[in-house]
């Protein structure tokens, strides 16, 4: 393959994430693709920031599942849907949840159930409930992100930022032009590892060494960004970009009455959820 | 293609510029000074473009062209700060104080780089960008959408993103966009400088059929002249000091002022540089032939020179005066191929490589001699790179399938190797790692523990070699572009390897430079360096490579001497290629049958 020109860059971005990928069609039961990209993003927020402060493991466990069922109805089941909400949020929950088991300080848990016990060091149950309830509430925030994550396209939400958010339009469309440069840059970054090996610039195992290897691609990789950037933004002037202070647009993003529903109808879950459970403690 | 309508009056087009029509851009005593620099290149232009002209502008490299082309949409001095003296009229309004966006309405640009174009995800958003930005209502959007796409032919691929095209279409959307700015002028900056041969015979074709409707007129910047020469009517001269010396038909300009433009540094097509050399060798060339087919055509009507000049023809690891010193260079002539086959220098045996999921070369069997230029030719993706970065070692290729000066490459740690095979990469900034010009070519002899001393003496040598003992305490990323490539090129070659590898060494540069680094690999490569080149080029290819192979979908499709298999049109068509423009002018010559094999300008007779 001649995968190393800048003309042929762009080329190994295929498989990877997309962020201009088309809206997918769906069914009208897969709700999600239809509503106002903000909507999705800001509905969630209230019950993510109360995930943030619950110490109980159950709150997070019902927001978790509220979001699996949102997520499961309300976008299209497809193998990489199934891999994320049943294969790797599970096993990040669980991992956290370990990890988080065995840095709690034994002294500040609940010690009436002892677990596992190797010599003098004792696994208490009261640390792997805390372990564990944390795992729940980052994988419950996570879930929740994805719920405006699975079901919305980069160009949609920039757009919404802009008709909806009133960001100007010329830093919202060039974020939009600086996710074509991600891709790139990757690619780019491969290169010059090559090159630097090529050279000999290993220096060496170990943090260091790799700190000092890391500094070397850095001014490459700024040259070439820098020049990149100038290039891509001397042709947007010269297709009259900035122009006016708006432009047409071609796709209005509406913020609908199922938008204010949507936004609803979650406050309200949360706060059915707050209701319901036992306040702990 | 099909909605293009040829418009029967674009004969009007050749009439002669400044007759009754309003010129749509005029310029008078133009020059630019850039912020910083003492010199402006451009320093005084004047000529005017009529609507619908073709204008091609040349100059050696340095004279201010991309400048130019930036001064005549207002992005310098409005984006790029410079100093513009003189006047830039665009359809009557002031360049200067106009601003860009307006301008834009009137000049569209499309540039070298066809990545550094793209915005948005889509090719119908892409197009859009330009008339959305001016704020025209949607349905109008889309009518010019719409027609820009169908007359680079990329309507049907509007829904894809713009990464899935090749580089040619990508160009090819490059100029749907400015189209849809509605502009009637187009300017084009070395469109074609970053494609290979079949992108930029896409972008050519679809700028001939713009030609062909002549409804915009065209100001391109170009050094490949062999495709550009085509559909241009007009030429535009500037000289070193970016001063306008000729304004003309093309026949005024480049036909009858061939030798001085020659002299002046300015690349002319192939032919036109051909047809000089035999003119001086005493064929009657009159009026001096531009494309290949001029060329053929010429030649079958000329007779023999009264004194018959001796042709070479390029045979086998024999350049053109090189017969003194090729018994100094491990002895690889070609009449001794046989003992030469016992001890390559490179020996590939059966390689497969994979990448990812993907096998890019299969069982690929390869030997070089020592001292060779070699060539890899082959299309997109055919596997070039792969082979030589799995040469080099840049790339890992399996044990025991390629063995280098007697190392086992695949078993070899890349320092090791680095004193036996130099990699040059296809941008030379990628490979920089020093702060210093002198560091960065001591690096190389640092790594094998040399005594202080002899690094100093070898660098110094080198830098001296290199034409860079000025620049020695320079940043490396602050020397100009054939100095960069200078010094990578001296940066592989400093621990002693002798082989060079290099990948697409020429790619974005124009003509002159690219010839520049082809002279100092052909010095290397007549001190004894064994040099590898994977180019695109085909002339260049022609010009200096003794052997090539010839690759398609990662299998070694013929090798053997260059002029030889240019001479097989079918092997060449099979691999995707293009056979170099002389070749294609004097293959099959039936009047002039000693010159029917040459492929090199430098076999051709009539050198001085």
């Amino acid at each position: 393959m001649t995968a190393t020109g800048p003309v042929l860059a762009a080329s190994v971005s295929h498989a990877r994430f997309d962020p201009y990928a088309d809206a997918v069609t769906a069914p009208p039961v897969r709700f999600l693709y239809r509503l106002n990209p903000l909507a999705k993003l800001l509905a969630p927020v209230p019950a993510m920031v109360l995930l943030v402060f619950v110490r109980d493991a159950a709150t997070p466990l019902a927001f978790l599942l509220l979001s699996y069922a949102v997520l499961l109805i309300g976008v299209r089941f497809t193998r990489r849907l199934a891999l994320i909400l049943l294969v790797a949020l599970p096993i990040g929950a669980a991992a956290i949840g370990f990890g988080f088991s065995l840095w709690t300080d034994p002294s500040r848990v609940d010690q009436s159930v002892v677990v596992w016990q190797i010599g003098s060091w004792t696994l208490y149950g009261g640390a792997l409930a805390v372990g564990f309830a944390t795992g729940l509430r980052i994988a419950a925030i996570v879930a929740l992100a994805l719920i405006a994550g699975l079901s919305t396209t980069g160009p949609d939400l920039v757009r919404s930022t802009v008709q909806q958010l009133r960001v100007p339009y010329r830093i919202g469309y060039t974020a939009l032009a600086a996710f074509r440069f991600v891709p790139r840059f990757g690619h780019e970054l491969e290169v010059i590892r090559q090159a630097h090996r090529v050279r000999g610039a290993h220096g060496g195992r170990g943090p260091f060494a790799a700190i000092a290897r890391w500094s070397g691609y850095i001014v490459p990789l700024l040259a070439g960004a820098i020049r990149h950037a100038e290039r891509v933004a001397l042709a947007m002037d010269a297709r009259a970009f900035g122009a006016y202070l708006d432009r047409t647009e071609r796709h209005v993003v509406p913020f609908r009455t199922r938008d204010v529903v949507l936004i609803v109808l979650f406050l309200a879950a949360t706060a059915a959820i707050l209701w319901v459970l036992p306040v702990p403690g | 293609m099909t909605a293009l309508e040829r418009d029967p009056s674009a004969s009007a087009r050749t009439s002669p510029p400044g007759v009754a029509v309003t010129p749509l851009l005029r310029l008078r005593d133009v020059a630019v000074t850039h912020q910083g620099e003492d010199a402006a290149t451009p320093a005084a232009v004047t000529f005017d473009i009529a609507p619908g002209e073709v204008v091609l502008l040349l100059g050696p490299s340095g004279s201010g062209k991309s400048t130019l082309t930036l001064a005549l949409n207002g992005l310098i001095p409005h984006a790029v700060p410079a100093d513009v003296r003189g006047v830039i009229e665009v359809d009557g309004r002031d360049a200067s104080v106009t601003a860009v966006a307006e301008l834009s309405t009137r000049v569209g640009m499309v540039f070298q780089d066809p990545d550094a174009q793209l915005v948005t995800g889509t090719l119908l958003d892409e197009v859009a960008f330009g008339p959305e930005n001016l704020r025209m209502p949607v349905a109008d959007v889309l009518a010019r959408a719409e027609g820009a796409l169908r007359r680079v032919g990329l309507w049907e691929r509007r829904a894809e993103n713009p990464d899935r095209l090749s580089g040619g279409g990508r160009q090819r959307l490059a100029i749907a966009c400015a189209l849809a700015m509605g502009s009637p002028l187009l300017v084009l900056d070395e469109p074609t400088a970053n494609l290979d041969p079949q992108g930029i015979e896409e972008v050519c074709a679809a700028l001939a059929e713009l030609v062909a409707a002549g409804d915009r007129a065209i100001l391109l910047v170009e050094h490949n002249l062999d495709a550009a020469i085509g559909f241009v009517d007009r030429a535009v001269v500037l000289d070193q000091e970016g001063r306008l010396v000729a304004d003309g038909t093309v026949g005024a300009v480049l036909r009858d002022r061939a030798e001085e433009l020659h002299a002046m540094g300015v690349w002319l097509p192939t032919s036109a540089l051909a047809a000089l050399r035999l003119r001086r060798a005493g064929y009657a060339l009159d009026p001096l032939p531009l494309t290949p087919d001029e060329l053929r055509a010429a030649l079958e009507d000329a007779p023999n020179p009264q004194k018959q000049a001796p042709v070479h023809t390029s045979a086998p690891l024999e350049g053109v005066d090189s017969h003194a010193d090729v018994s100094t260079r491990g002895g690889a002539p070609a009449d001794t191929e046989a003992q030469d086959a016992a001890s390559p220098v490179i020996a590939v045996r059966g390689l497969s490589l994979t990448r990812g999921r993907t096998a890019v070369l299969h069982d690929i069997d390869l030997d070089v001699a020592r001292g060779e230029f070699l060539a890899v030719v082959g299309a997109n993706g055919a596997g070039k790179t792969s082979l030589i970065q799995a040469i080099a070692g840049v790339v890992p290729p399996p044990r025991g399938s390629v063995h280098l000066g007697g190392l086992d490459v695949g078993r070899t740690d890349i320092r090791t190797l680095s004193s036996q095979i130099g990699f040059v990469f296809q941008n030379p900034e990628h490979q920089f790692i020093a702060n210093t010009v002198f560091d960065e070519l001591a690096h190389g002899l640092r790594l094998q523990r040399l005594p202080d001393d002899e690094v100093r003496r070898r660098t110094e040598a080198l830098l001296e070699r290199f034409g860079l003992t000025a620049k020695a305490r320079t940043h490396p990323f602050l020397l100009s572009g054939g100095q960069k490539r200078r010094l990578s090129v001296g940066t592989a070659l400093v621990a002693g390897a002798p082989v060079l590898a290099l990948d697409e060494p020429t790619f974005g540069q124009d003509r002159a430079r690219a010839d520049e680094l082809l002279g100092l690999l052909r010095e290397l490569n007549r001190e004894g360096t064994t040099i590898i080149v994977v180019t695109h080029d085909m002339q260049l290819v022609a010009e200096y490579a003794d052997r090539m192979v010839v690759m398609a979908g990662g299998r070694i499709l013929a090798q053997g001497p260059t002029a030889e298999l240019f001479s097989d049109a079918e092997l060449i068509e099979k691999a995707g290629l293009r056979p170099p423009p002389l070749a294609r002018a004097l293959g099959g010559l039936t009047r002039h049958p000693a010159l029917a094999r040459v492929a090199r300008l430098s076999d051709l007779p009539g050198g001085a």
